[in-house]
């Protein structure tokens, strides 16, 4: 026990802290720049930060509180309070506010008039060096048949009135008040009557009249609204069984292909540097200008109809890309998909295959291996941990397939998860959902690259 | 039966002709070692024999079978790789049973042959371990394993014991030589190193510039060497080369060297004749001189410039003429730099050298 306590002390010693201190800015940065802005960017789809409002007892922030009701719920506006609040205070965000100025004036008998107009009525012609407005001019009122503007005893429409100046009238402007408008309304939560103050900023009133609805909460909320909005989306179905077809046709056909053109690569045969640039060159070409290339192929009058057309294999032109033939689109995303992204597997089987070192292929030859028998023993073994890298990066850049799908289906007849995210954030305006679907589509990559290490871990388990 | 027979190779690389005009016949059984410099094309002609680099012409049987053109696995050959070429993905078992699964030999026949090979290389308690957790000795002795439990008629070696430090070499050295005398196998066995071909081979072919300069059993080689580069290329020092005046005096020939006058032996008496009056190269081996701390009549006087203890010898360097020589004296003979000694050249050790064309002389 002593002499176990002694060790680990010794090795706490030995603690060599410089590399913590070279650790620390990489993990500001991961912080920064992917923890905080996916924490926020996916908290979008599960937590409502405007889901309830609380109301108070009374048209104060240190009132207690009433109750709360949930966001959209439809409310009666009983009165309505304007609060005196410091002007320091005032600029805040999300404080609405409503100025009153005191002035004093002449009015058309050339009686002097003072007391409190709103700041909507004066125009501010002078200010002090503080910025304070200190004379201005009475607004014409547009459209209104009475262009007498009400001078009030008190900073608040409800009270008693001093008198009344005609447009243009010359103000002095003595002080200011800044208001914060508090309504007192009603409204119903799961069958009981919540009635207390809230700001106005909360509520949407409707019109003139003396109804309105809770339009944000102040308080937020972990939520299932978004999730179940996407799986209720009658996009997502479609868009998944899609995402997953896709991913079954293009995978197992790219790394096939890839293998084939690695070992043709590697062949060194007169000219594999061609062959090299001839492969990759779709790796240099983007994903929207590869979709509108097959486009090009296989819109009606396209290359592939035209080509049929020359040969007299058809008489008229199909029509491959339309709503009735889906299937020809789902041929046509997965034939652009493997002529697109097939070299980037083979550039990783290619390196993968430059590391097993020319000998070891020679003695499975001397060995007795027939082609087929070196593929099979030798080099697909050894190539397994770049077929696993490579796997894990398709499976991920075959979630994301988007341009080509939007290219050749204009993203209705055949959707795909990315597409959906795009839609409901740019089209829906509904960055929640969008939000959802891009957290599904992290969480299906996620799931498939644990998968896949833990199939390297188990074999490199075995092999310990 | 497993005579390899190769007659007239040509193996070219572009403009570089690596095996020129190669006969060579190595028979049944036997260990023939393939000695020279870095590329002198003892490895081309290696793998022209296994079959993973065809020759351009000329004609290769193995066991009267012509396999020419045969790819490798139909050449009955098995090898072992300089960098082992062990499968990493692979148990040593299955290392060593590759070949016979490949083969699809009877499982029980592949358990017992492994076993057996592995036995022999001592490594039958690793058989479930994967190379990466071994060391460079450990997995030469899979590699040996592997090539021997083919069972092939032909074993090829391509400088096998070059990547082991030199302790380890040593003891693999004798090792091979042990099991390759215990299985029946003929061998071909490439190296750079001159003490491996000497200490395994039955015979050493000599080769330099695509062009095997001397084919013959290493005592052979070392002591009569074919020409001036098999002798300064085997040994260690190796032969010493000296200028020399053939002279002819009173219908006896002499060899000057300076002053002093060498008297060749009576069997190159009528050889050295023709070349009265001109030069020669006079070849001899270290430990083939005698060393004499007083005048003799037949010693040639020389100042000693180096003295190396090697422990079992005495290295000493001198100058005769502009040559340097190494002399290989008894540990016990006292002598110190810029002392003199005297030489004496045993006439039956002397080898004698054409200047021009380098080859020695032999009697008619």
């Amino acid at each position: 026990m002593n002499e176990e306590k002694q060790s680990t002390q010794k090795k706490r010693k030995k603690i060599n802290w410089a590399p913590y201190w070279l650790i620390l800015p990489s993990l500001i940065y991961l912080a920064l720049f992917f923890i905080w802005p996916m924490f926020r960017g996916l908290g979008l789809a599960v937590y409502n930060d405007e889901a309830a409002l609380s109301l108070q007892t009374e048209p104060s922030r240190d009132a207690a509180t009433a109750g709360t009701l949930p966001q959209g719920t439809q409310v009666e506006i009983l009165d309505q309070q304007g609060n005196l609040i410091p002007p320091d205070e005032a600029g805040q965000a999300n404080v609405i506010t409503e100025v009153w100025y005191q002035i004093s004036a002449e009015d058309a008998d050339g009686n002097t008039v003072e007391g409190w107009v709103s700041e909507s009525r004066i125009r501010v012609r002078e200010e002090n060096e503080a910025g304070a407005p200190t004379a201005g001019s009475v607004r014409t009122r547009i459209g209104a048949g009475d262009t007498l503007t009400e001078v009030y005893s008190e900073p608040n429409e409800n009270a008693e009135v001093a008198g009344q100046l005609e447009a243009r009238a010359e103000v002095a402007i003595t002080d200011q008040s800044i208001l914060e408008i508090w309504y007192q309304v009603r409204g119903e939560d799961r069958n009981q009557t919540v009635e207390g103050w809230a700001q106005s900023r909360y509520i949407q009133v409707f019109g003139e009249t003396n109804t309105g609805r809770i339009d944000r909460g102040n308080t937020g909320q972990f939520t299932t609204e978004y999730l179940s909005k996407m799986v209720n989306d009658r996009f997502f179905w479609p868009a998944t069984i899609t995402t997953f077809l896709l991913m079954i046709l293009i995978i197992p056909v790219q790394f096939v292909l890839a293998i084939v053109m690695a070992l043709v690569i590697q062949a060194r045969l007169k000219g594999n540097s061609l062959f090299l640039y001839v492969f990759t060159i779709p790796l240099g070409i983007s994903e929207l200008a590869v979709g509108i290339l097959w486009f090009s192929i296989f819109t009606q009058s396209g290359f592939l109809n035209s080509f049929l057309q020359t040969t007299g294999l058809i008489n008229t032109p199909i029509t491959f890309l339309s709503a009735d033939t889906r299937y020809w689109i789902i041929i046509a995303i997965w034939l652009a998909e493997v002529w697109r992204a097939t070299s980037i597997v083979m550039v990783i089987v290619v390196s993968g295959l430059q590391a097993i070192s020319d000998e070891v292929l020679e003695a499975a030859e001397l060995f007795g291996a027939s082609l087929w028998q070196r593929v099979r023993h030798v080099i697909l073994p050894m190539l397994k941990p770049s077929l696993q890298v490579a796997l894990i990066l398709r499976t991920i850049l075959a979630l994301q397939v988007f341009a080509v799908v939007i290219a050749l289906s204009g993203g209705d007849v055949v959707t795909v998860l990315a597409n959906e995210t795009y839609r409901q954030y740019s089209e829906f305006r509904n960055a929640n959902v969008a939000a959802a679907y891009a957290g599904l589509i992290l969480l299906i990559s996620m799931g498939s690259a644990v998968i896949y290490l833990r199939m390297i871990r188990s074999q490199e388990e075995m092999a310990a | 039966m497993a005579e390899i027979k190769v007659e007239n190779a040509v193996k070219t690389f572009g403009d570089f002709v690596a095996v020129d005009n190669v006969s060579l016949t190595i028979h049944d059984q036997e260990f023939m070692v393939l000695l020279g410099p870095s590329g002198c094309g003892k490895t081309t002609l290696l793998r022209a024999i296994a079959g993973l680099g065809m020759v351009d012409s000329g004609r290769i049987s193995i066991g009267g079978r012509d396999v020419t053109y045969l790819p490798p696995r139909s050449r009955n050959i098995s090898m072992v790789f300089q960098s082992y070429a062990i499968f990493p993905h692979m148990k040593v078992y299955d290392n060593v049973a590759f070949g016979l699964r490949m083969r699809k030999v009877d499982k029980n026949d592949i358990d017992r042959r492994v076993r057996r090979a592995s036995e022999l290389l001592h490594i039958e308690n690793m058989l479930d371990r994967y190379p990466s957790k071994m060391s460079g000795g450990q997995r030469q002795r899979v590699a040996v394993a592997r090539a021997i439990a083919m069972q092939a008629g032909v074993l090829l070696m391509d400088e096998p014991l070059s990547n082991l430090d030199a302790l380890l070499r040593l003891e693999m050295r004798a090792e091979l030589k042990r099991l390759l005398a215990e299985i029946d196998v003929t061998t071909i066995y490439v190296t750079h190193d001159q003490i491996e071909a000497l200490s395994m081979g039955d015979r050493i072919a000599v080769m330099r510039n695509g062009i095997i300069q001397q084919c013959d059993h290493p005592t052979k080689v070392y002591d009569l060497p074919s020409n001036q580069f098999v002798g300064g290329f085997i040994g260690n020092p190796p032969m010493n080369f000296m200028q020399g005046q053939v002279q002819r005096h009173n219908g006896s020939v002499k060899v000057a060297i300076g002053d002093f006058a060498l008297e060749p032996a009576n069997l190159y008496q009528p050889i050295l004749r023709s070349y009265d009056g001109q030069p020669i190269v006079i070849g001899i081996r270290a430990e083939n001189m005698e060393t004499l701390n007083k005048p003799a009549d037949d010693a040639l006087k020389v100042q000693v410039q180096v003295v190396e203890p090697l422990g079992s010898q005495n290295l000493l360097t001198v100058k005769i003429g502009d040559d340097t020589v190494k002399v290989s004296t008894h540990p016990t003979f006292d002598v110190t730099p810029n002392s003199d000694v005297w030489l004496r050249f045993p006439a039956d050790k002397i080898r004698w050298i054409d200047r021009e064309k380098g080859q020695v002389l032999y009697p008619a």
